[in-house]
């Protein structure tokens, strides 16, 4: 039977979880005729609708339902007689549609049979097979390899392919799914760092998947190292002294987030930082401003490629060789007693590719036969693999040195800053070493070396998995359900081309999936994450139209929690982030269930009313900056808020609390506050009454007394 | 048991608490203020009494901390860290003749005429260990079990395990707090605090971080309240004052960040602001009252903490405090690199830090009531790798108060070598100097909280390892009380 499918396996797994399954009940009396074809279908209501659902793929043909799905149901044959006519130009569609995923089918299926398929239902997987249930109407709808599936009344109980993606293509694609403005807005606040009128509409005109690919492949904006050398901060000069300094780092990394055009790219950055970690705040060498900035480049430009590339340009990144010790790292010297470094080789496998323990596809960690958790690596693995990172060092070709005389000093030019690190071969160990499953023979030169060890890393099982939860935690959800997991290393693993670790399709798959985009998740307690203090001010500058009077952007490090944000982009307290992906708040409802919310780690009593203390202060006024005029850190007659937001937009709202409101909910919560919520903060705005005769100081408390109330709000803080 | 079980500690922990609990009729693990349910059975409150965890992070070099001095072993320290000829500086090693004046002299030599120096840094802690005020552990660091070397490298995990995830910076930390890895909820310092928490009449100004977020003031009733090291508890100005000239605004604020949410990450944000709203009138308001006259160095982090933890038991009257737990800390301890200029910095710091603060108690008059001590993500290696060290095990800590058993060292000296063969000086490490802790963080912790006034019957609730320490476990050579507490 061609339709029929062997659904033993399926039926098994699916019974022990006491949920319905595939399989034809028997128990059911069979009233039918039996035909040779297997499977029979009555003239029943449910007949006549899954041949309405052929006839919207285009394919209904001019037969009866009941002949249609018997037709479809022949071995031979299964859809001839369903595509009739039409089949040369839908097959010259094909060229044209993309085919629909699995998640697009069945959403397009609830769409436009909501009789059928009443109620979004999430995926369960049997098998090969991608499926929903819908109990209130007992069908089932799902995706085997090519093939759509349906089982339920629908079909009479009988397994029965209804035809395949490719069919479906035209009909998904005339019939998109609804994206409301503040699917559009919740899309566009997990994918970038803002949402502004365009953009929804973008997204809603065209859709997520494309607007999504369209701004992976757009130009990319001026790089934070253009920047630095445009302001003149690679300028010699002892009153200045950049080279010593770390603060056009900051400027440098606020105004990438705050100005970028292609902020899908820069968003992306910012959530590799916080797993692959280099901190301005450790780095301590000359010229660490262009440093930190060539290290952000890097991941920038890297964002949407290789994995594999990504992590050799981590490990050869000059900043990165300063901060974890590859720089100068030395082989053994068995007379002096001396050892290779092992910083970098630890770090490598426990936070930037495979991690402490062994795991699943889809997260969990393996356990072994009493149960426990299994160790990814050893110390011998460690200190094998240091050799590995031997005799790299900084790379001085380009550099032309500039005599400075006040403090008698030679300073480099900033070339080394952005060169990978160069091998000295006689510093490389070339002792046999063995990690991992992997040997390295003796006397294998530095370069083929560095190769096997960061080979071995990537196409450790590990990472998908290590690396693609964390991703989901930083862009959507702290605590991601692990077929979601799955799903995202899955990609990881294969994008589908035979590729593994193309990171525009792993963060596709972060951001499209339908944990992500689902409703259920606005709804369902503990979806979502804490937004980080970082971001929440980011945030507020793009949407409300950010600019610098001057040009110089000093927004400088905010990392004290008193009396700031307690984070600055690129200033984590050490190679460990900002916070923890394990991190569970302690003495929380969250305690009791270890369950992990990594933003948390950042939360505590001074830090709450830091955060509000600042923002009443910037929303109000803006960023004061010293000197706004002069790159360097001064001061002068010219003090001031020179960084400040327009709110064009809001203040043409201002008159109207209540549609204020409506617009900050919606750029800044993506329509996530209750209406309780919007109620309380409107009736607070109408306590003071304005007028069209106001002035503009009124309007400006006003719209900044919105915007307060808004990111003080537990629901704003919370993004779903 | 393999590894240590966190399900099976906080377990432990929520019968013990489950039982004292049950006259209240009901278990308010979240409450803020249990002081009404008279926990306070454990102690005889009517004295005083702090333990300040000053915690390195990073990970710090024992090695050139507490420095070993005596000829042979300050000779091989010399050879295996680089050291210069005629016990000069070199390498990663300290010059002898710089260790002079920060020579440790206890009451009772130590066996085999080990001698020690602490960092030419930390002159301010050599004085206090020389005055009797401070004293030394050796070689302290995690444990399941007792462990020889033999037994470290036997296969037979069951029998002998190991602290899981060892040499790992998040874990090791961890592990020193709670006794469990990364995601530990409950540490050690918050289970003391539990016991605390009757005694004071504001319990949540019973476990006082005034540092990053950490596991080891949680416990299971007991809260982390976190002051700002620079401004002690931080008001939040659109709930004290008007927002913009507008009251409406002021209120709405107040309500909205602290209304109970439906959402368990929305309510737990909010909850951690009610808190910060309803402490910190009453924090602020009580160290408004305490004038310090002792200078704490400036451009020193720790010291800033540590000054506000000396504050906030100055206003121990005013705030109604009589037990309390602390954490501070330094960080930068991670020093692959660049030890030789960046460790002496550190210590400075620490040194400066702490010996003002213990000058600060004896000004408060509590010098006896309250006791630092120091602790680590773990020691580093013996050997070099050029101009630094890599991540270890055990480590030497310091004990810092007027009720130390000071001018001693307690524990076991390590022998001064890196070889891996079967001679018993090979035995105390477990590779590259890597220090097989003699004595365990439970033991340290135990001693600790003894002192603090927890009771023999309630330190196996508290640390879970500590049932395989000690005489009853058969292991008198590791007691439960190290002795340096008075």
């Amino acid at each position: 039977m061609a339709d029929a499918y062997n659904l033993s396996e399926t039926s098994s797994a699916l019974l022990e979880q006491g949920q319905p399954h595939l399989v034809p009940s028997t128990a059911t009396p069979d009233t039918r005729t039996p035909t040779a074809a297997g499977p029979t279908v009555a003239s029943s209501a449910a007949v006549l609708a899954a041949a309405a659902l052929l006839a919207a793929c285009g394919g209904g043909g001019d037969s009866a339902g009941g002949n249609t799905l018997a037709s479809a149901n022949a071995a031979s044959t299964p859809y001839q007689p369903l595509l009739g006519t039409p089949v040369p130009s839908r097959l010259a569609a094909q060229t044209a549609v993309a085919l629909p995923t699995p998640d697009q089918l069945m959403d397009w299926a609830e769409r436009t049979y909501p009789a059928l398929f009443p109620d979004h239902q999430l995926n369960q997987l049997s098998g090969t097979i991608i499926y929903r249930f819908y109990p209130k109407s007992g069908n089932h709808v799902g995706v085997s390899g090519n093939d759509v599936l349906v089982l339920g009344p629908m079909s009479d109980n009988s397994v029965t392919k209804v035809g395949t993606l490719a069919q479906f293509a035209d009909a998904v694609a005339a019939n998109p799914a609804v994206i409301t403005q503040e699917d559009a807005a919740r899309f566009l606040l997990q994918a970038q760092f803002s949402a502004s009128d365009a953009d929804i509409a973008a997204v809603r005109s065209k859709g997520y998947a494309t607007f999504l690919a369209e701004q992976m492949r757009a130009p990319a904006s001026p790089s934070g190292l253009e920047w630095l050398d445009a302001r003149g901060y690679a300028g010699v000069d002892n009153a200045t002294r950049y080279y010593d300094s770390g603060y056009p780092g900051d400027y440098m990394a606020w105004h990438q987030l705050m100005t970028s055009s292609d902020a899908v790219r820069k968003r992306l950055a910012l959530a590799l930082s916080e797993f692959f970690v280099v901190s301005l705040s450790g780095l301590d060498f000359a010229w660490r401003s262009h440093g930190i900035a060539a290290w952000w480049d890097m991941l920038v430009a890297n964002a949407t490629g290789n994995y594999r590339t990504l992590l050799e340009r981590v490990t050869l990144n000059a900043a990165m060789g300063y901060y974890l010790n590859t720089k100068g790292n030395m082989k053994e010297n068995v007379a002096t007693g001396r050892v290779p470094d092992e910083n970098y080789a630890r770090e490598v496998m426990q936070l930037f590719t495979i991690g402490l323990s062994q795991l699943n596809l889809d997260g969990t960690d393996k356990l072994d036969a009493s149960g426990n958790k299994i160790d990814s690596y050893t110390q011998s693995d460690v200190s094998n693999m240091a050799r590995m990172f031997t005799g790299w060092d900084i790379d001085n070709t380009q550099n032309v040195g500039t005599f400075e005389p006040v403090q008698n000093r030679t300073v480099p030019n900033t070339a080394y800053t952005r060169l990978p690190l160069r091998l000295t071969a006689a510093n490389h160990s070339i002792l046999p070493a063995s990690f991992l499953g992997t040997s390295v023979a003796a006397g294998t030169d530095g370069v083929a070396a560095l190769k096997t060890a960061l080979d071995t890393l990537f196409n450790h099982p590990n990472v998908g998995p290590f690396f693609g939860r964390q991703m989901i935690q930083r862009l959507v959800t702290s605590n991601p359900s692990p077929a979601y997991v799955a799903r995202v290393a899955t990609v990881f693993n294969n994008n589908g081309s035979g590729v593994r670790g193309d990171l525009a399709a792993v963060f596709s798959a972060v951001l499209l999936d339908d944990d992500a985009r689902r409703l259920e998740g606005l709804t369902q307690n503990g979806f979502g994450k804490l937004r980080e203090p970082m971001l929440r001010l980011v945030q507020w500058g793009r949407t409300f139209g950010i600019t610098s009077a001057r040009g110089s952007w000093k927004i400088g490090e905010l990392g004290n929690p008193a009396t700031q944000l307690g984070q600055t982009p690129l200033r984590s307290p050490s190679v460990f982030n900002f916070f923890r992906p394990g991190y569970v708040p302690p003495s929380t409802a969250l305690s009791a269930s270890k369950t992990p919310a990594p933003e948390f780690q950042l939360v505590n009593e001074s830090s709450v009313s830091g955060y509000l203390n600042y923002m009443q202060g910037v929303v109000r006024n803006g960023i004061f900056v010293n000197a706004p005029d002069m790159p360097n850190s001064t001061s002068n007659a010219n003090n001031g808020f020179d960084i400040t937001a327009s709110y064009t937009a809001e203040l043409a709202l201002v008159l109207d609390a209540s549609a204020l409101v409506r617009r900050l909910n919606l750029l800044l919560c993506a329509g996530q506050l209750s209406a309780a919520t919007q109620g309380l903060i409107v009736n607070a705005l109408n306590a003071t009454p304005l007028t069209a005769t106001s002035t503009d100081n009124a309007r400006r408390d006003r719209v900044a007394a919105a915007v307060l109330l808004v990111m003080a709000s537990s629901e704003y803080l919370i993004q779903k | 048991m393999h590894f240590i079980d966190p399900q099976a500690h906080s377990r432990r922990a929520f019968l013990r608490r489950t039982g004292q609990l049950a006259l209240s009729g009901t278990a308010l693990p979240f409450a803020l203020n249990l002081a009404a349910m008279g926990e306070a059975a454990a102690f005889d409150a009517s004295d005083y009494k702090a333990l300040v965890c000053v915690f390195f992070y990073g990970g710090n070099d024992y090695a050139n901390t507490v420095v070993t001095y005596d000829d042979p072993s300050y000779n091989a320290y010399s050879t295996i860290r680089g050291g210069g000829g005629g016990q000069t500086a070199g390498g990663i090693a300290l010059a002898k003749a710089d260790l002079a004046a920060t020579l440790l002299q206890p009451s009772t030599p130590l066996a085999g005429g080990r001698q020690y120096a602490l960092h030419p840094a930390m002159t301010g802690l050599s004085g206090l260990f020389n005055a009797g005020q401070a004293a030394v552990q050796l070689n302290v660091g995690p444990l399941v079990v007792p462990l020889s070397k033999a037994q470290y490298s036997s296969a037979d995990r069951k029998t002998y395990p190991l602290p899981p995830k060892l040499f790992s910076h998040n874990d090791q930390q961890s592990i020193w707090q709670s006794s469990s890895p990364e995601g530990s909820t409950i540490g050690w310092g918050g289970n003391i605090g539990d016991l605390a928490l009757g005694g004071n009449s504001t319990s949540l100004f019973t476990c006082i971080n005034v540092t990053g977020n950490a596991v080891f003031l949680s416990g299971d009733n007991a809260l982390s309240y976190q002051l700002s090291g620079t401004g002690g508890a931080v008001p939040i100005n659109a709930v004290k004052s008007n927002v913009y000239n507008s009251s409406a605004v002021r209120t709405a604020l107040s309500t909205l960040v602290q209304q109970s949410r439906t959402h368990t990450l929305e309510n737990e944000y909010n909850r951690v602001t009610t808190r910060a709203i309803g402490a910190e009138a009453q924090m602020t308001s009580g160290l408004a009252g305490v004038n310090l006259a002792t200078a704490f160095p400036t451009g020193n982090s720790l010291a800033d903490q540590l000054k506000v933890v000396a504050r906030v038991i100055g206003a121990r009257s005013a705030l109604g405090t009589k037990r309390q737990v602390f954490l501070v800390s330094i960080g930068g301890f991670d020093l692959h690199d660049n030890l030789m200029a960046q460790h002496p910095g550190l210590l400075g710091r620490v040194s400066s830090a702490m010996t003002a603060f213990y000058n600060a108690t004896v000004e408060l008059g509590v010098a006896s009531k309250v006791t630092a001590f120091t602790a680590s993500d773990f020691g580093r290696t013996l050997t070099s790798n050029g101009d630094g060290s890599d991540h270890g095990w055990g480590s030497h800590h310091l004990m810092v108060g007027g009720a130390v058993k000071g001018k001693a060292f307690y524990g076991t000296a390590p022998p001064m070598s890196v070889g891996s063969t079967a001679a018993a000086s090979d035995q105390w490490h477990v590779g590259q100097g890597r220090l097989l802790p003699s004595t365990a963080v439970d033991q340290y912790a135990a001693t600790l909280a003894k002192w603090f006034g927890v009771a023999d019957s309630e330190l196996t609730g508290i640390l879970p390892n500590l049932s395989r320490f000690g005489a009853a476990a058969g292991r008198p050579d590791y007691p439960i009380n190290l002795g340096f507490m008075g």
